[in-house]
């Protein structure tokens, strides 16, 4: 009897430190930074088609620091279990434009983006579903600012 | 103070200190991935909510599983202010067609839109006096945050709460 308890606490000591560990892992990927494999050809060339590693902050966008120019990831307005990775080029209250659909034509339209939202654009306009696609998309669903590749 | 006594204090100190991270992680997780409680307040979803405010608990496991459907009330990160969380119903998922009164106070013009993929559509209760979907239209499925499921009034309903919620999580 005695056998069984010292072996139940220690296996419970053993599951607190691997709890323990996972616990600070999980923190770490999600609140500070972790790294995301991303592919696609929207964002050529910044990055590869195939496939790239990033690493990817979770800091900025909750402190409001992430501006146009940063390439971020966002949960997809279309499917939300999908992440995509673009470019922000409006912030709220900023007046973008933008080509409608550089493979056929010229045409460009002029648009303001509204509050609490953002415009994202695919470095690679010609292959890439984005703001010009489905309109801004709320600031809400950005997850992280990609600071390294 | 000698080596000794400040090791032992430093010791200590750190024990403490890791025992309050356990307890705070271990609370962090269960309010990202189990349930969570908020406080809502203002005239958008009468008579459901009070005005003055009441304490509800949500859940956050469906809106991850996509299990949440028409007549839940959610609570969602609002589209116009990132940093707010607000509480609605859920009236349409995608590829339903609603019917809603634009503006219900001036007139009874009705306009029917069809929820686009990966969006949802959210009203208030309260028609009158609440800026939903009728405003700010569709808005997009990950800005879901939780499914309240449980209006704490006073103690009895809160026996009530965690009675059904054991009911809802095990059946």
């Amino acid at each position: 009897m005695g056998k069984w308890k010292t072996l139940a606490k220690a296996a419970i000591e053993l599951a607190a430190i691997v709890a323990k560990f996972i616990c600070l892992y999980h923190v770490t990927d999600s609140y500070l930074f972790s790294p995301t494999i991303v592919s696609g050809p929207s964002m050529l060339p910044t990055l590869n088609m195939t496939g790239d590693v990033i690493l990817a902050e979770y800091v900025s966008h909750r402190l409001g620091k992430v501006g146009p120019g940063d390439v971020v990831l966002v949960r997809s307005p279309e499917n939300p279990r999908k992440t995509i990775s673009k470019r922000i080029v409006g912030m709220e209250g900023d007046t973008v434009t933008y080509l409608v659909d550089p493979n056929f034509s010229l045409r460009s339209r002029t648009i303001m983006v509204p509050k609490g939202h953002v415009w994202i654009q695919g470095d690679n306009m010609y292959a890439s579903k984005d703001s010009r696609h489905y309109g801004p998309i709320p600031y809400g669903l950005i997850l992280g600012k990609v600071f390294c590749r | 103070m000698n080596f000794q006594q400040w090791s032992a204090l430093m010791k200590e100190g750190f024990n403490v200190t890791s025992f309050v991270a356990t307890y705070l992680c271990f609370l962090h997780v269960t309010n990202t991935y189990l349930f969570t409680h908020a406080w809502v307040y203002g005239p958008s979803m009468l008579p459901t909510f009070s005005v003055t405010g009441n304490l509800v608990l949500a859940e956050r496991v469906s809106t991850r599983l996509g299990k949440v459907g028409r007549g839940d009330v959610v609570l969602i990160r609002s589209p116009q202010n990132p940093r707010k969380v607000v509480t609605k119903r859920l009236v349409g998922m995608e590829g339903d067609k609603i019917t809603y009164v634009v503006d219900p106070k001036n007139s009874d013009r009705r306009e029917t839109i069809v929820v686009p993929k990966g969006h949802v559509w959210i009203e208030g209760d309260n028609i009158y006096a609440t800026s939903d979907s009728r405003k700010f239209g569709p808005v997009p499925y990950g800005l879901l945050h939780g499914r309240v499921f449980c209006k704490v009034s006073d103690l009895k309903s809160f026996m009530d709460c965690i009675f059904f919620s054991f009911l809802f999580f095990f059946l």
